[in-house]
């Protein structure tokens, strides 16, 4: 049935619980009335765990932007949340020394997330301010934010370990996964590639507290992705509906902001100006950042339509809704049907539902009436067809002067950005004289103030002059040409029944998901045509037997193509104290599906959650969770690069 | 008051300027960085170009901050014309994108004897 690995993996909703709770008891550690002050990327996260409901309910009286500037708190109690970063501490000892002078008496707690560390402590102790403050963490690790979908909601953490060296989120990634072990038992083993991913699998295992020491019997494996080994995938346009509703309109913590009419059965609203938004300390924290548009909770838990649209190539996203509304019409005219008052009874019974459903089916056509249009510009195709060529390494100079083409029309920065790091990462390189050509059309167009963010991306090799100096100063990009060849990474594939992942650029398979499928379904990487799609091809009607699910046997068979891509290969069996594992895991009984984990390290995009949902439901008996430091895409991707201040207008 | 606010953005103008200055130098000194260094320069002959713009306009007009494109385009459509070409003549402009760039803010101010013209 559907369900057997299509349904959730694991019950992963007591993380939702735990860290919620974990909040209140901080909360409730400080007694009274309480002035909360919150750093700002924290809202969206706790934002997914409570209400602001919650926190008056816990005493909190007033909430205000962790932000330098004097604090007007009318409470004793001061609570500050936000995580271990020196710049914080800065704000937080100004504040209070400002406080102090003041002759006010308050007191002081503050909560690091996830945890407190010494470098604050001492830059407190350095400002003089240490003995004043309580200091205790707030563990707040994964938030599930689907029911195969834990995120730890981090934002810039691509950059933080691949351009500025920070690992401090690999630690903060085993100490989450640590955690998790401790409720579902250790990984039997840890595969991945890269040399961050390497680090973190180091760390797990070391870290490991001795008290955890069985093996899990639901999880057969993690899989780390570490984003370095492929960053072709986020810079592509992504084609799914829900990677598309992420690129235009946005994703953030889950969060869209849409138009009022989207939701309910309000007209649209009047177009009014643009606020400027409230940077002073002393604003309240609750304002909409847009007050004509309304926020909504983008989840396929209770919207089952879109359960059934956000992993589809957004080409057959139409012809879907188009079925839903007719059915529902036909749902609806049902009541027409109804004789006796039983019938009725039960119809109206049915109504809340159906009302729920309409309600669904509102929001995704307004969603995909928005995008539609959005997918019909000249600009849009042309971006399109650049990708296709350069993927297929078709002739790739001219993909380079449809760049400068883009340039001359004023194309979002962020888009130009992404196609010449596309360019460059497919053909190994752009010719010096060239390459300064478009960077001076960049800055020319865009702001000499990109400079700095064209000088991030060649220091993390997406952009490569050629010819490469004897000794370069950044490591050359991997060679496409084999990996793609390696690994079939062109593999064309119906839209509306797709037999391979790259369903999800149109032709295009991820790096990132060929590297999971060389570790959990090894047929699919080296074949398009499996069993499931000889019964698809010859018009059989209905999904074909699945195939069960192969064990976990670590990269073997795809040693050649792993040498290709840069960063160590992991593949570690873990111990418990039952003595020795087996090697090789025994198969999955028939009647239950182990799980395996994968987890990217520096983030991952809704086109490679939507191949891992669909690997889920090739095979019988592996079930996949997906797990990440969080959710990006090309744009933030490269905003992430940029200088604080750098100029980007919104891409829709 | 008038003053002082001229004051205080003259001497935001200056602090980009010294900024400026300060990398040209830095990349100046390295032979890799060859086009950084010759960016930075173009980016302070812009800023000075900028300041003169803004000075000829008696204050009543924004240049600074703006890219080599949006000061061409800010300049058709203040009616400096000339102003835009001596852009392209200096920052070696392709046609492509000054065409573009003209045609925009030709359309943005609903120009249509300059758009005729064409």
């Amino acid at each position: 049935s559907e369900s057997d690995s299509g349904g959730p993996a694991l019950n992963i909703g007591v993380f939702k619980e735990i860290a919620k709770r974990a909040l209140v008891d901080a909360l409730n550690s400080v007694n009274g009335a309480k002035t909360l002050v919150l750093e700002r990327s924290l809202a969206g996260p706790l934002g997914l765990l409570t209400e602001v409901s919650l926190l008056k309910h816990h005493g909190v009286d007033k909430m205000f932007w962790l932000e330098s500037g004097p604090l007007n708190a009318s409470t004793t109690n001061v609570v500050y949340l936000c995580r271990p970063q020196v710049k914080y501490m800065m704000i937080i000892s100004e504040q209070i020394k400002r406080l102090t002078a003041e002759h006010a008496t308050h007191t002081y707690n503050l909560f690091l997330v996830p945890r407190r560390t010494t470098l604050c402590e001492r830059i407190l102790k350095e400002e003089g301010v240490f003995g004043e403050v309580n200091i205790a963490s707030y563990k707040l690790e994964f938030i599930p934010v689907e029911d195969d979908l834990l995120s730890l909601e981090w934002e810039d953490t691509f950059r933080e370990i691949f351009l500025d060296g920070d690992e401090t989120a690999i630690y903060y990634a085993a100490q989450a996964l640590i955690t998790f072990q401790q409720a579902y038992g250790l990984f039997p083993r840890i595969i991945g590639k890269g040399d961050a991913a390497k680090k973190l699998a180091n760390l797990i295992i070391h870290l490991r507290p001795p008290r955890l020491a069985t093996v899990s019997v639901a999880l057969d494996s993690l899989i780390i992705i570490d984003r370095s080994t492929d960053m072709i995938t986020p810079l592509l346009t992504q084609l799914t509906y829900q990677g598309l509703i992420d690129e235009f309109i946005g994703i953030r913590n889950s969060h869209i902001e849409v138009d009022p009419s989207y939701l309910s059965n309000a007209p649209p609203a009047p177009p009014t100006g643009t606020p400027t938004p409230s940077t002073s300390t002393s604003a309240p924290v609750i304002t909409p950042a847009n007050p004509k548009k309304k926020k909504h909770l983008l989840t396929a838990s209770g919207d089952t339509l879109f359960n059934a649209l956000r992993d589809l190539n957004f080409a057959v996203v139409g012809n879907r809704l188009n079925r839903e509304a007719k059915r529902l019409d036909a749902e609806y005219k049902g009541r027409h049907q109804a004789q006796t008052v039983a019938q009725l009874r039960e119809f109206v019974g049915k109504l809340g539902g159906l009302q729920n459903e309409h309600q669904a089916l509102r929001l995704h056509t307004s969603l995909s009436e928005q995008i539609h249009p959005l997918t019909r510009t000249e600009q849009f195709n042309k971006s399109l067809e650049i990708q296709q060529n350069l993927l297929a390494s078709y002739e790739p100079a001219a993909q380079l002067n449809a760049i400068e083409d883009l340039i001359a029309q004023q194309a979002p920065v962020q888009l130009v950005l992404r196609l010449m790091c596309v360019a460059s990462l497919t053909s190994g390189g752009i010719k010096v004289k060239v390459l300064e050509n478009l960077k001076r059309e960049i800055l020319q167009t865009y702001g000499y103030s990109h400079l700095p963010t064209l000088l991030n991306l060649t220091s993390l090799s997406l952009i490569t002059a050629l010819p490469l100096p004897k000794i370069p100063l950044y490591p050359p990009p991997p060679p496409f040409a084999a990996i793609r060849k390696h690994l079939r990474l062109l593999s064309d594939t119906p839209e509306n029944a797709p037999t391979d992942v790259s369903f999800v650029y149109s032709g295009y398979a991820p790096i990132s998901s060929r590297l999971i499928q060389c570790v959990t379904q090894k047929g699919a990487v080296l074949a398009s045509v499996g069993p499931a799609d000889d019964a698809a091809a010859a018009g059989g009607a209905g999904r074909a037997e699945r195939t069960v699910a192969h064990p976990i046997s670590g990269w073997k068979g795809f040693e050649d193509a792993l040498k290709l891509i840069p960063g160590e290969t992991v593949d570690v069996i873990q111990k418990g104290d039952e003595g020795e594992s087996p090697l090789v895991a025994p198969p999955p009984p028939r009647d239950r599906a182990t799980t395996t984990m994968v987890f990217f390290l520096g983030g991952c995009t809704y086109t490679e959650i939507a191949t891992i949902r669909w690997m889920a439901k090739q095979t019988k008996g592996r079930r996949y969770l997906i797990a990440t430091t969080g959710i990006i895409n090309g744009s933030t991707l490269i905003e992430s690069l940029a200088p604080k201040g750098a100029k980007f207008e919104p891409v829709a | 008051a008038v003053l002082s606010l001229e004051d205080s953005e003259d001497k935001e103008v200056t602090e980009r300027i010294s900024a400026i200055k300060t990398a040209a130098k830095f990349f100046s000194e390295d032979a890799d960085h060859s086009f950084e260094a010759k960016a930075m320069d173009e980016a302070l002959r812009l800023l000075v170009f900028q300041q003169q713009l803004e000075k000829d306009s008696d204050g009543q007009k924004k240049y600074v901050g703006l890219s080599v494109n949006e000061t061409m385009a800010a300049c058709f459509v203040n009616g400096l014309a000339k102003k835009a070409d001596r852009i392209k003549a200096d920052w070696r402009v392709p046609d492509k994108r000054y065409w573009y760039t003209k045609l925009y803010a030709l359309t943005s101010i609903r120009d249509f004897d300059g758009l005729d013209a064409f």
